[in-house]
């Protein structure tokens, strides 16, 4: 029964049909299967989120996931949300705010302001400082990323004609 | 760091899930949320044979009362209890306890029974279990029992699940109006476990103390309710003596060990100084 | 011929490495494409942190489907020659390492075998059939232990387990001590930490036509890669290219050679298929070169007036079980040594540092090297000076600090510090934090709605851009200290900027061009820099203790004008003018005066290169391709001073930072918001190793910290918001005026915590000698004191 098993998932609106060994991580999945290499891995413990992702629109552990796992469900990341042209809003804050330095846990900060910033229109800084527990990062000391969430915050709500 | 090969099983509905237990024993393991599992799973510290994901059984993803009683189902996540009106509104020591539970994207997977069922003793649910007098409800082929959560948590990582059972749902009694409920905890960190932590809800009349519940985590292998300082507190009018007292009483009942994180007598203190904090500042329900 | 000085270096340029970080396009080592039949890599590692190694039964593991080879020591050992740090000081014990344990391990997690397989899943399904069968033998970890005479022994080469062991002492010591009317000691007790970099070590090796090997790695290092590879492998330089991908942090960790890589490149050739390795977690906390295990007692002998006469220091450090290439384990030794006199005057010096061999991982460099826990020790002895006559810290800091007027000042273990501002750093931070403000608050007491406050002051130097004469000052004899810069005018006008540098998240992409743009007169947006690839441009000392500013922008300035000379001595054969009345700006070159008589880059570099009909001045080479090289003088010395505000909690010993303030002087700043980005960062990780951070072994050496779950990161709500500013000295004795910043973040933030915890906590007359500070360990001294 460790035989492969018929994986259906919507990574970034588009169907995918698999068959993977039942123990594939979800972060392998997307990163070595579909060679969507943005979500990365950093422990594996759960700990960092360098490797979340959106399942069904709330921020997850992809490394805390099998594939066979999460069958059936819709999933974003990070090379979903700018277009050729345009970086995201959140994206484009990070860029002016120097919110990242090497970049690989960035991806994961990203999801999770998206998130957030889906559920808070409005956060203020310790709401900021509480989601952004989700992910670790070695290079910024989170200043900046905070600052990038809150400015982000005020372009979305202006972009939505609040 | 990835995990030991297993085979996979997903079915859709209770009865399907218990008939598949029976036929692997103990060799089976029931993945909810995973979000406690699947790191041991990484590790290679777990490694069950057939992993039997109960995902699909969308019958186990409820939140109702019944038997004046607020029930959760097995599939319930966490951040759908947190955000529950009817959490909000029946069990508030449980919403309040739930932002504290791993991290916002671990919550949002992690399910409310997983977590009881994993038992860790640094877990901030088996203590709300304890003072919201949660029932274990939990379900084989053969039927169902509800197992007190006193005797449902045996020790760390260790529960009274039997080889065959599956955590199906958890209730808990329902907190009155105008009762008073408080989560303390205190962490090395930001996003890491606690070091230990207080849940409590009491209720008063006329100025003196009815019903107290206490229960404390990371004081010891499992979370533990504590009699006596609940006794030093009902009767009382819950004043500076009656707290005192409550609190000499909580740091004589529980016998913490240390570890890397902190010391036995930190814990012992801590738990007194939680104490205090929640009964000073807990917030009425109403 | 002169360059206008339009001036991209003092901007806050964006970044151009965001856009593709940003979109999830990052190559860090994982994400790049592999070829289809690459080989993966797991390494079996012991459990033991001294046992013999009596068999190893591979047999299963090769059994299994999927497998390609199992290797032991032995095998290793004929493909790859033992590994050594070659430091060049008097006592120093040699010692080498075998790239996978042969007979005998070291550490808990030194490699004793390697699965080859077709996947990381069956890699690591091998590596739980490889047997070995173990003897543990008695291990030692602590550094006062390791020097028992009774202790077992690490390394037959280490005898008594001191690697090296150091003195200096000036003549008056002695006198000082004599005359001192107080004599302040302490001793500090510094914990063992990692760095922790995000991504964690990884490379693939890929193997290409005729015999040559393209080696891919996360690392700092990558000239220094190559020739470690090519002398321990006894491979050709020449068929070695290493290149670094995007590096997902690197905090000096990244900056050590280690046995994986060897093992790699080694396998790679042998089995003529391209081989990865992805270090896993648990692997990163038990195998990166760790950290800061160190003691120091310090003395200061004092005047009535707080003035320290004469400094002594114990030092000891923990080496851990192999000295580490390529800086050896008496990095922090020779480092916390010669560091600790700081910014201040002393004139009678006195250290023993000690070296010590132990049962644990290698220790290398983490951001700040010796100067978090030597800072620490002198900072906190500043204060203890205070606290002793009555005076407040910052006046002691003061009457002791070097002032500005008095540099260039030669320290007493002779680094000149060429240009600062100790006491204006001070000055200004004090400003920033209100601090007259805050002390006067305290004067009713540190203790207020249950919280006991407290306010902390780290001034220190921060070496930096170290030359080689420095690293021969620390027996670092084959360390080099200069770095290249190759500056191209391409055909069409563009520039690329070739450096010897790797970048790990500095933004390299961004201030190498800025300095490349303003030292040859060049659109910023025209030029482009590449590095991180031994392929690409000449040799280099790389990318570590706080270098990139200093000796890749002194040698990307020296070959820029080298190249901006050339344009000006073409540009002026073409325009009928002399080079000396060219003037080179904004992508452009007009006759001083007639801004009319001009030629883009473009027009110029069509001559050099031969695509117009125009004659290159006679004498004059092909092209526009310069080089130049730049060796720094012995250090570059930055300095700053940071101020923390604490509040502990007096019931549960919580400590919340309520205020941070950094003044920083890197001399001249290439890009200011890339500059405070790096202090931000530093502070965090001080903020964590000072409050939360700690590896820990067991007694007898088993390792306790194996998951981030157990070794603690601070988090976004660990940290405070900060308020930076800066102080512009430029070097006066390096090229370009730079000075590094990398690592001035952690080193102040660690002694600024401490000293503000210890401040709090000073009315309970509690001793603060020792970090991390947690609130176990707070509580227990305010409970000791009835707080």
């Amino acid at each position: 029964m460790t035989d492969e098993v018929e994986v259906t998932v919507t990574v970034n609106g588009r169907t995918r049909q698999s068959r993977v060994e039942p123990r594939r991580l979800l972060v392998d999945y997307l990163r070595h299967d579909l060679g969507l290499t943005g979500a990365h891995i950093g422990c594996e413990q759960g700990v960092c989120g360098a490797c979340t992702v959106l399942l069904d629109g709330r921020t997850a552990r992809s490394c805390l996931h099998f594939a066979v796992t999460v069958d059936g469900s819709d999933i974003r990341t990070v090379e979903d949300l700018a277009d050729l042209d345009e970086l995201h809003p959140i994206q484009e804050m990070f860029h002016q705010k120097h919110a990242l330095q090497c970049g690989f846990c960035t991806p994961g900060f990203l999801l999770t302001a998206v998130e957030l910033l889906e559920r808070t229109a409005d956060p203020d800084e310790a709401t900021i400082r509480e989601a952004l527990m989700n992910n670790v990062c070695r290079c910024t000391g989170y200043a900046n990323i905070v600052d990038a969430v809150a400015e982000a915050a005020v372009e979305l709500r202006r972009g939505h004609g609040a | 760091m990835k995990p030991a090969p297993f085979s996979f099983v997903a079915p859709e509905s209770l009865g399907e899930v218990v008939r598949t237990l029976a036929e692997h024993g103990d060799d089976a393991q029931i993945l909810a949320g995973g979000q406690s599992l699947v790191p041991l799973m990484n590790l290679r510290l777990a490694r069950p044979e057939v992993v039997v994901s109960i995902n699909r059984c969308h019958e186990l993803d409820y939140i109702r009362l019944a038997d004046d009683r607020l029930v959760i189902g097995a599939l319930v996540r966490q951040i759908d209890a947190e955000t529950s009106p009817l959490v909000q509104a029946e069990c508030p020591l449980l919403a309040k306890a739930l932002p504290h539970v791993g991290l916002p994207a671990t919550r949002n997977r992690g399910t409310v029974c997983g977590s009881l069922a994993h038992c860790d003793p640094l877990a901030e649910l088996p203590a709300v279990a304890l003072a919201l007098e949660a029932e274990v409800v939990l379900t084989n082929v053969a039927g169902e029992r509800r197992v007190p959560a006193h005797d449902f948590f045996v020790a760390e990582m260790t529960t009274c699940i039997e080889p065959g059972e599956v955590v199906s749902a958890v209730t808990f009694a329902r907190q009155d109006p105008g009762e008073r409920s408080a989560v303390g905890e205190v962490s090395n960190g930001g996003h890491v476990f606690p070091v230990g932590g207080v849940a409590l809800r009491w209720a008063s009349s006329d100025g003196i103390c009815t019903m107290a519940r206490i229960a404390a985590f990371g004081v010891g292998s499992v979370a533990q309710r504590l009699g006596d300082a609940e006794r030093a507190l009902v009767g009382s009018d819950v004043g500076p003596a009656a707290i005192a007292a409550a609190v000499a009483a909580a740091r004589s009942e529980v016998d913490p060990t240390g570890d890397i994180h902190a010391d036995a007598d930190y814990r012992r203190h801590l738990v007194g100084v939680l104490l205090e904090r929640g009964l000073l500042e807990g917030s009425v329900h109403d | 011929m002169s360059s206008d000085t339009q001036g991209a270096v003092g901007q806050s340029v964006l970044r151009r490495e965001d856009d593709y970080l940003l979109r999830g396009q990052g190559r860090f080592v994982d994400d790049l494409p592999t070829p289809l039949n690459t080989l993966h890599l797991a390494f079996v590692l012991s459990p033991y942190a001294h046992a013999r190694i009596t068999s190893i039964d591979t047999s299963a593991a090769l059994a299994l489907d999927g497998v390609v080879d199992v290797l032991t020591g032995a095998d290793l050992a004929a493909m790859v020659k033992p590994i050594a740090a070659q430091i060049e000081l008097p006592g120093y014990s040699f010692n080498t390492r075998d790239v996978l344990a042969v007979d005998e391990v070291r550490f808990a997690g030194e490699a004793v075998a390697v699965v080859v397989a077709e996947s990381q899943y069956l890699a690591e399904d091998g590596i739980e059939l490889v047997e070995v069968d173990y003897e543990p033998l008695p291990a030692v970890t602590d550094i006062h232990e390791a020097t028992d005479p009774a202790a077992p022994q690490v390394n037959p080469t280490v005898p008594g387990n001191v690697y090296f062991e150091g003195r200096f002492a000036t003549e008056g010591v002695a006198a000082g001590f004599d005359t001192a009317a107080h004599v302040i000691s302490e001793d500090f007790n510094s914990n063992r930490v990692t760095a922790v970099p995000i991504e964690p070590r990884g490379c693939l090796a890929v193997p290409e036509q005729p015999a040559n090997l393209v080696f891919y790695s996360s690392t700092q290092i990558h000239h220094l890669l190559r020739t470690a590879l090519a002398e321990f492998l006894d491979v050709a330089e020449s068929n070695l290219r290493v290149v670094v991908p995007d590096v997902g942090g690197g905090f000096g960790i990244k900056a050590a050679l280690y046995p994986e890589e060897f093992v790699c490149a080694a396998l790679a050739l042998r089995l003529r298929r391209p081989v990865k390795w992805i270090q896993d977690r648990y692997g990163a906390l038990l195998t990166d070169v760790h950290a800061r295990d160190n003691h120091y007692r310090v003395e200061a002998a004092i005047d009535d007036d707080g003035i320290v006469l004469a400094l002594r220091a114990e030092i000891r450090t923990n080496g851990g079980a192999y000295s580490a290439l390529p800086f050896g384990c008496t990095l922090e030794t020779t480092g916390g040594a010669r560091m600790i006199v700081g910014p201040y005057r002393i004139t009678e010096y006195e250290y023993t540092a000690t070296a010590v061999a132990t049962h644990t991982a290698p220790v290398l460099a983490y951001r700040g090297v010796a100067q978090p826990v030597c800072f620490m020790a002198i900072e906190g002895i500043m204060d203890r000076i205070a606290r002793r006559l009555g005076l407040d810290p910052a006046e002691v800091r003061l009457r002791n600090m070097v002032p500005t007027a008095e540099l260039p000042w030669t320290n007493i273990v002779g680094v000149r510090y060429d240009t600062g501002s100790f006491v204006e750093s001070l000055e200004m931070a004090m400003e920033m934090a209100n601090y007259d403000e805050f002390r006067a608050s305290q004067a009713q007491g540190r203790l207020v709605d249950g919280k006991y406050r407290g306010i902390g002051i780290c001034s220190f130097t921060e070496v930096s851009g170290t030359g080689a004469p420095g690293w021969r000052a620390r027996g670092l004899t084959r360390l080099p200290g200069f770095d290249s810069g190759t500056v191209k005018v391409e055909p069409t006008g563009k520039v690329t900027a070739f450096v010897s540098h790797a970048h790990s998240g500095q933004g390299h992409f961004t201030t190498f061009a800025q300095v490349v743009a303003d030292a040859l007169g060049a659109r910023l947006e025209d030029v482009t820099v590449v590095e991180g690839d031994t392929a690409a441009g000449p040799y280099g000392t790389n990318t570590f203790a706080s270098r990139s500013a200093v000796t890749g922008g002194g040698a990307l300035i020296r070959a820029s004008e080298k190249a901006r000379l050339k344009l000006a001595r073409i540009a002026a054969f073409m325009l009928e003018s002399t080079p000396e009345d060219i003037v080179v700006s904004d992508g452009r070159m007009h006759v001083a005066g007639v801004p009319s008589r001009a030629l883009s880059f473009q027009e110029v570099a069509e001559t050099a290169y031969a695509m117009n009909t125009s004659d290159l001045p006679e004498g004059e080479s092909f092209g526009i391709e310069e080089t130049d090289f730049y060796d720094p003088p012995l250090v570059t010395m930055a300095n700053a001073t940071h101020i923390a505000q604490v509040a502990v909690d007096a019931a549960d010993g919580t400590v919340d930072i309520e205020g941070y303030v950094v003044v920083h002087d890197c001399g001249r700043v290439i890009n200011p918001m890339i500059v405070d980005g790096q202090v931000m960062g530093g502070v965090a990780q001080g903020i964590g190793e000072a409050l939360m951070e700690e590896f820990v072994y067991d007694p007898d050496g088993g390792v306790r910290t194996a998951t981030l779950m157990d070794y603690l990161l601070p988090s976004s709500v660990d940290v405070p918001n900060y308020q930076i500013a800066h102080i512009e000295s430029p070097s006066i004795d390096t090229v370009g005026g730079f000075k590094g910043v990398g690592e001035g973040g952690l080193i102040g933030a660690v002694a600024a915590l401490v000293n503000a915890v210890a401040d709090a906590l000073s009315d309970l007359d509690v001793n603060v000698n020792t970090k991390p500070l947690r609130p176990a360990l707070l509580s227990r001294l305010i409970r000791e004191a009835g707080g």
